[in-house]
């Protein structure tokens, strides 16, 4: 491509610039104020500037802005054009430097097929024509061969990119392929929402976090993981609200709390626990609240440790108009009642301690006991003092942050992934919910409990363009891609197996090659055929067999919405793509064409790819329900449009309506329909009793504390416990988003391009390492080398991996050798796709560390 | 006037969205940074400092401190890097020979030095070819010296221009507008209505090295964090 070289004088430079009408002089400061602009707007020579919504996997969806210059984007910068000042200027150093990836070295070019083995990087460049061939060929032949549900496919998180993923998901349906939902894939589900509120995850947005007075802060690093909205919480911190961090980790946010509460890892649930029991012994907790909203009044038998059922009750009758997913349970205020799922509204006379007699229509007489008065047993054994001798919290200050909390309305928890991706990361949440439940701090403003890791809620229906004509779609969890089935499995295990993967903006082959095992599967062709979209070079291209050139999101047209961000926002394109890269629309329909030629007409044939997203935003917009009524594209195409709600001001508030309307749990959880998350909660309240089977077997029904490590690493090998006695934690740094930008330049030059393990001072001196120190960690699984930092706030017996490197940064292991896909049997109890599903638990990893080479 | 910025180290994250941003914007070659963000005292960026029940970790950005009393303008031999009428420090990049001495004299180590041709030194990262980055124009003052050019000469030393080019045309500098954090607010000094100056006169402030009579124009809101009353 050539440039044209703009060299102008002063005074040409002077004439056009105030022709242009934009000049206000070398020496004015008149207006230093920056306006926002949606069009297109000539800033000077040959300069214009798009507007864009920039869509790593972080879910920030941050308006961005490209100075564009003779079709080369020059730089980044934040749009700052939200209609909310507050949510300006949003944006990171991995945004704003976007431009390394678009037009750096590992920029791929052409199409390529795999010549030598599968990682070699042995590849011939093909033309467009022949790699579709090839690949649409192999994947015939092996849904010839294993059936069409062999093919698995990775599209990663919808809410970044509706329009290009939907693409991929509308493929999949009409081919019968088999999608891998990419929340449990990715570790980010945490088990306890559907457990609790039977919803797949809810979060405040982050302008209601200026609204709450006490924040605890559980394993979230808010600070390097929600950068642009990181400024709310220290807002919210001057406004006067109360910052407590607890982390293991002095992190950048705990260094910016009230209070840093280094606990031991894995320990919240105790923490949560403890503090429940000082609400409950205390009365410091809102009565009326647990018997509108929750389970805690319902009766539960205590012969069989099942809930009682209205039908199952000599005097009572079930309800009639009651749906087949809910069921109707008992409460007691000296008469029985029959509790309809679908009303809140128990007397407040109800029982919520002791027990009762009760005869059943079998003749037997039980004793019952509601579910509160179980868990204040059960919360019995977390006094102060034995909390502190499991979480590490000194006794006092257990009691002394639990009557503050209690004290201090409203409350809001952050329940980050460094808690949940943990094998008993599910019992953690329904431990911590406890506290804004128990305490009335539920679907008020500045209340709640919030996960913002994993972002993948879908705002808005999508089924007209994701689910050709309602087709059935397969689903199977990744977990068992790498560890096979199980005997207690609710999804469906293809006959075969799955035997080949269809990947897009993802790098499973660094970020999910558990005990390495898919670059063995690819090796030992048990997955006989990878192919790969992606604008970049990644280790994943590397092992897969045909790769096709995609775009990043600054040479396509898409819609985004995520979760954590209330707006819906386009993605226009600033550039033309680049090389042969084409967008993954476009990719998806020649592939659909030459899998079936009755496919092409799903795709809009003879439309341009641009035009056909923007017709596919257009049916979106006109299918989406209530969320985008009224949106228009012309909207969008001027700037950010809020998402609409039912809550007043258009606010994000989870269960809003349920508590300020007395609606049965759950909400919605898109694109679920409503009996299939409202099975998880059949009593239509938030629940604390889980009476399944499993639960009750797991000694789970109630959450309580369980070691790390226990249940997972030592069952597996009990010699791991003294083998391997360090954690291996793997967090964000704030260079990467996962693994894009591992090979950003300047990112790497922030960080002198070494990956790093972060080493108390403690262990570092007993394991002879120093800070610079070459150090490997290992365990029977596998190895990575990273050079250590010497942190006094990292907790002992800890190794802290910033996660997302490349292997070719880390001498061709990838990180995740260490880890293992371990499957907790309560969360196979029901299968619905990334929402109750199970969860890959990454920091439920025992290693060691050795130095191996001297620091430079 | 005189330009002046204030950065609020209580709401810096560390984040070092700003220093990217001026990297970028300002076609920095790889190596180069004008705008840096240290954790003082830690040997790796947010990393700990100090020890069990004394921890902290603060993030500081620093970049030309564009000091009223500028030591490197007092050195260079050629007249290179001077004062504008707006107080902000510029170079002249036709007329810097490269005596570094400017380098030498600065007390906080934000002046950098092009050994090679910058356009080669990006060249070798390895970007599509004929690619480049940044403000693509060269910008000249009103009496025509060149304070910016995306690719500077070897042999001239570079720094923070408070974005020169972006200040002709009304926009504020690019580590302003990159902030997430909104961290930094820029303004005119002598104009006691400017958010600058009220911001100096309500707030505990401070300037690096201060007792070497530099005078900058940078001002730095000290890191706090709230103190209350233990309530029983």
């Amino acid at each position: 491509m050539e440039k044209k070289s703009v060299k102008l004088t002063r005074r040409q430079f002077l004439k056009v610039s105030a022709a242009a009408g934009v000049l206000v002089g070398t020496a004015g400061t008149a207006s230093f104020i920056h306006k926002a602009e949606a069009a297109p707007k000539e800033v000077g020579p040959n300069i214009s500037s798009v507007r864009t919504t920039c869509s790593p996997n972080c879910t920030g969806a941050c308006g961005m802005k490209a100075l564009v210059e003779d079709g080369q984007i020059k730089s980044i910068i934040q749009a700052a054009d939200y209609p909310e000042p507050e949510y300006n200027p949003r944006g990171c150093l991995k945004g704003l430097s976007m431009t390394n990836l678009i037009y750096g070295p590992d920029r791929l070019k052409t199409p390529l097929i795999l010549k030598g083995k599968p990682g070699s990087g042995d590849f011939k460049e093909a033309s467009w024509n022949e790699s579709l061939d090839f690949t649409a060929g192999r994947l015939k032949e092996i849904a010839d061969k294993y059936g069409p549900e062999s093919i698995g496919v990775l599209f990663q998180v919808g809410g970044t990119g509706y329009v290009q993923k939907g693409a991929v998901s509308r493929l999949a349906t009409l081919a019968g392929w088999t999608m891998h939902h990419a929340y449990d894939q990715n570790g980010d589900l945490p088990m306890f929402w559907p457990m609790t509120f039977g919803v797949q995850s809810e979060e405040l947005e982050p302008r209601e976090w200026l609204n709450t007075r006490y924040v605890m802060v559980f394993g979230s690093n808010i600070l390097a993981t929600r950068i642009p909205d990181a400024h709310f919480l220290l807002e919210a911190r001057n406004n006067g609200a109360k910052i407590m961090v607890f982390d293991p980790n002095f992190s950048p946010t705990a260094a910016k709390a009230d209070e840093w509460v280094p606990i031991k890892a894995s320990s919240d649930a105790a923490v949560g626990l403890g503090m429940a029991r000082v609400l409950i012994e205390e009365k410091l907790y809102d009565s009326e609240f647990i018997k509108t909203f929750t389970d805690l009044p319902l009766l539960v038998r205590v012969d069989n440790g099942k809930r009682l059922k209205a039908d199952e009750v000599k005097s009572l009758v079930k309800p009639a108009d009651i749906p087949a997913y809910r069921e109707a349970y008992v409460a007691y205020n000296g008469q029985f009642i029959a509790v309809h799922p679908e009303k809140l509204d128990l007397p407040s006379d109800v029982m919520i301690e002791g027990d009762v007699e009760v005869s059943l229509k079998t003749g037997e007489i039980v004793n019952a006991k509601p579910a509160f008065q179980l868990l204040k047993e059960s919360l019995a054994d977390y006094t102060p003092e034995e909390v502190e001798k499991l979480a590490g919290i000194p006794a006092d200050d257990l009691v002394r942050i639990a009557r503050e909390m209690a004290g201090s309305k409203p409350l809001h928890i952050i329940y980050g992934a460094g808690n949940y991706q943990w094998y008993h990361g599910d019992l953690k949440g329904r431990a911590l919910a406890l506290l804004p439940v128990l305490t009335g701090n539920i679907g008020k403003p500045g209340a709640g409990i919030s996960t913002y890791a994993g972002q993948y809620r879908i705002r808005f229906k999508v089924a007209e363009w994701w689910v050709p004509e309602g087709k059935k779609q397969n689903w199977l969890p990744f977990l068992y891609v790498l560890h096979g089935p199980t005997k207690t499995m609710k999804a469906k295990w293809p006959t075969h197996g799955i035997k080949a993967l269809v990947i897009g903006w993802g790098n499973p082959f660094d970020q999910h090659n558990m005990a390495n095992k898919l670059r063995e599967m690819v090796e030992q062709e048990d997955l006989e055929f990878v192919v790969t979209t992606d604008f970049q070079m990644t280790t994943t291209c590397q092992y897969s067999h045909a790769v096709l050139p995609a775009v990043s999101w600054y040479e396509k047209t898409d819609l985004v919405a995520t979760p954590v961000h209330p707006y819906l926002q386009l993605q226009q394109p600033a550039v033309k793509p680049i090389y042969e890269g084409q967008p993954e629309f476009w990719i998806i329909r020649e592939l659909a064409k030459r899998l079936n030629p009755e496919f092409e007409k799903y795709f809009y044939p003879g439309l341009e790819p641009d035009q056909a997203a923007q017709k596919v935003i257009e049916l979106l917009l006109k299918t989406g329900g209530p969320e985008v009524e009224g949106i228009t594209l012309e909207q969008l195409q001027k700037g950010p449009v809020r998402l609409k709600s039912d809550v007043p001001g258009g606010r994000q508030i989870p269960f809003y309506d349920q508590v300020q309307h007395k609606k049965p749990f759950p909400p919605v959880s898109l694109p679920a329909k409503l009996e299939q998350t409202a099975q998880f909660v059949k009593s239509g309240r938030i629940e604390f009793y889980k009476d399944e089977d499993i639960m009750l077997q797991m000694g789970e029904a109630l959450p309580v504390h369980k070691p790390p490590f226990e249940e997972s690493e030592f069952a597996l090998n009990p010699m791991a416990r003294e083998k391997y006695q360090f954690s291996y934690v793997t967090r964000n740094a704030i260079y990467r988003v996962h693994s894009t930008h591992s090979n950003n330049v300047w990112m790497n030059e922030l960080q002198e391009g070494k990956p790093r393990v972060w080493l108390s001072p403690k262990d570092g001196q007993e394991k002879g390492i120093k800070e610079g120190d070459a150090v490997e960690i290992f365990n029977d699984r596998g190895k990575v080398t990273a050079y250590a930092i010497i942190d006094p706030g990292v907790g002992v017996k800890q190794a802290v991996f910033e996660q997302g490197w490349w292997s070719r940064y880390t001498n061709g292991e990838s990180y995740n050798t260490l880890t293992y896909p371990f499957i907790k049997p309560t969360h196979e109890i029901y299968f619905v796709p990334g929402m109750w599903a199970p969860n890959t638990a990454w920091n439920e990893c025992l290693c060691d560390v050795r130095k191996v080479g001297d620091a430079l | 006037m005189r330009l002046g910025m204030v950065i609020d180290l209580d709401r810096c994250i560390g984040c070092r969205s700003c220093a990217v941003a001026c990297k970028s914007h300002n076609a920095q070659p790889p190596g180069t940074w004008w705008n840096r963000v240290f954790t003082p005292g830690s040997s790796f960026h947010q990393a700990a400092v100090g020890k069990d029940g004394g921890l902290q970790m603060e993030a500081l950005p620093v970049s030309c401190q564009m000091c009223d009393n500028a030591p490197c303008q007092k050195v260079c031999p050629t007249g290179a890097t001077y004062t504008d009428e707006r107080g902000v420090v510029l170079i002249d990049y036709e007329r810097c020979i490269g005596c570094r001495y400017c380098m030498a004299a600065c007390p906080y180590g934000v002046r950098q030095f092009n050994w090679e041709d910058a356009k080669e030194v990006k060249a070798r990262v390895g970007y599509e070819a004929g690619y480049e980055y940044g403000y693509p124009v060269d910008f000249r003052d009103k009496d025509g010296r060149l304070v910016f050019t995306p690719n500077r000469p070897a042999g001239v030393v570079e720094k923070c221009t408070f974005c020169a080019q972006y200040l002709a045309e009304g926009e504020l500098p690019a580590c302003i507008r990159g902030c997430p954090g909104k961290v930094r607010t820029f303004g005119d000094l002598d104009d006691p209505n400017s958010e600058v100056s009220k911001l100096i006169r309500k707030r505990q402030t401070v300037r690096l090295k201060e007792e070497l009579g530099t005078s900058p124009k940078v001002y730095y809101i000290a890191p706090a964090k709230p103190i209350r009353l233990e309530v029983d």
